[in-house]
Formats: structure tokens, C-alpha cells, sequence
């Protein structure tokens, strides 16, 4: 009997692909979530300098960055349309938080703490990189909608 | 006390929902489920998942499971639902 089956990579077909997509992003989560909350342990708990978690921190970061825009250059987190308002809203949240943890960071759990003006210039360079990173997001969420409608046509 | 149900309609979902319609398209062909998994390029279990009700195929399978069994998507894939 002539058979259409290629054997393809581990033989799998497409139920077998679901499944491992799944367990995978399952296992793939739970692991960034690891090594986040190793990160946090470390830098408080243990109050440790970034350099000495640079690497994982520096892992963390780009996996963290590429995942979203790879998202969004896919299409998996769907955009309707960039509206400026909720744009600067989003921006505002991740100001807000980003302020809060850099609070957090000098001046609850280290002692003594940043005064204001350090403090400032610290949460000067966070608004600066939130604001670079929300950019970065936005055109690729614009690519990504430009590549899906010339597949379209 | 328990009571027997049997009622036509749902008979009739448990008809489509262990896909029959595919198992004795399969069977009247003479394909076992793995002569039928090799001809579209799936494995046995998910051939027999499907006949099961257990897995939805993707419509790119549906369509291979249905050129192999000289049938229409409707014939194996549709039921009415009341």
C-alpha cells in the first residue's frame, strides 16, 4: 500500500506537534517564572549587586523583549489599531511600575536609600528605556500588520 | 432508581460524537486505522482519537482522511445538530 506518510522529524503529526507545542510553552513559562523569582530572591532576599546575576539577568531581559515582539510581529496578541490614548496609557503603567520598583530597589530594601535627585536620575533612564521598549513594540506590531495584509492580498 | 434514556437524539450525538461516520467509511475501504493513519500522514492514535471524538482534525487532515476514503467532508465531518 503506497503510503503519503514523509516521516517527519520524530515521526509526529499534527496532534502529536499540538501537544508538544503545548507542554513545551507550558514548561517554557514555568521556567521564565523560575528564574524571575530567582532573580527577585537574589536581589532581595539575598541582596545581592545585579553583577553578580549579570548573565541571567541579561537572559531574562532579551527572552522577555524578543517573546513580546515576536507576539506581536506574529500576530498572536492581536492590535486593532495603535490608539494614542491607550498607548500613553500602557506607557504610564510601566512608568508607574517601573518608578515603584526602582523605589522598592534603593530606597525600602537598601540602606541608606537614594536621595531624590539620584532617585530621579534613576527613574529618568527608566522612562527613557520604557519609552525606547514600548517604540520597539510598536513598530513591530505595525510590521507584523503590514507583513499579515500583504499576505492578504 | 434509575431510568433508561433513550431518546433518538441523543443517540444520534453519540453517533456523531464517536465519530462512526469515519469508523465505517474506514472499515468499508478494508483500511485498518494505521493503513488509514499511513495514507494521510498521521499517526494510529490520532486516528483513532478522532473516531473516538477525541481530537478535532485540522481541516487539512479532514481533507486527506476524506480523499482517502473516496468521501466528501459532509459524509464523514458533518452532523446536524438540533
Amino acid at each position: 500500500m503506497k503510503t503519503n506518510n514523509k516521516k517527519p522529524f520524530l515521526n509526529m503529526d499534527e496532534r502529536n506537534k499540538q501537544i508538544a507545542y503545548k507542554v513545551i510553552s507550558i514548561m517554557y513559562f514555568l521556567t521564565i517564572i523560575a528564574i524571575q523569582g530567582i532573580v527577585i530572591y537574589r536581589q532581595f532576599a539575598l541582596g545581592q549587586e545585579i553583577g553578580d546575576f549579570e548573565d541571567i539577568a541579561i537572559i531574562m531581559t532579551i527572552n522577555s523583549l524578543f517573546l513580546v515582539s515576536a507576539l506581536l510581529y506574529f500576530g498572536a496578541i492581536q492590535v486593532r489599531r495603535l490608539k494614542i490614548k491607550s498607548i500613553i496609557l500602557i506607557y504610564a503603567v510601566f512608568v508607574v511600575l517601573g518608578t515603584l520598583f526602582t523605589y522598592a530597589k534603593y530606597n525600602i530594601f537598601q540602606s541608606p536609600g537614594l536621595s531624590f535627585e539620584q532617585l530621579f536620575d534613576k527613574i529618568i533612564i527608566v522612562i527613557t528605556i520604557i519609552g525606547l521598549i514600548m517604540g520597539f513594540w510598536i513598530l513591530l506590531s505595525f510590521l507584523g500588520k503590514k507583513r499579515l495584509e500583504k499576505e492578504l492580498e | 432508581m434509575q431510568y433508561i434514556y433513550c431518546d433518538m437524539e441523543y443517540l444520534y450525538y453519540l453517533y456523531c460524537m464517536e465519530n462512526m461516520k469515519l469508523k465505517l467509511a474506514r472499515v468499508e475501504k478494508g483500511l485498518s486505522q494505521q493503513d488509514l493513519a499511513d495514507l494521510v500522514g498521521a499517526t494510529r492514535q490520532t486516528i483513532g482519537l478522532i473516531e473516538k471524538g477525541k481530537y478535532n482534525p485540522s481541516l487539512n487532515l479532514c481533507v486527506k482522511i476524506a480523499k482517502v476514503l473516496n468521501r466528501t467532508l459532509n459524509d464523514l465531518f458533518w452532523y446536524e445538530n438540533k
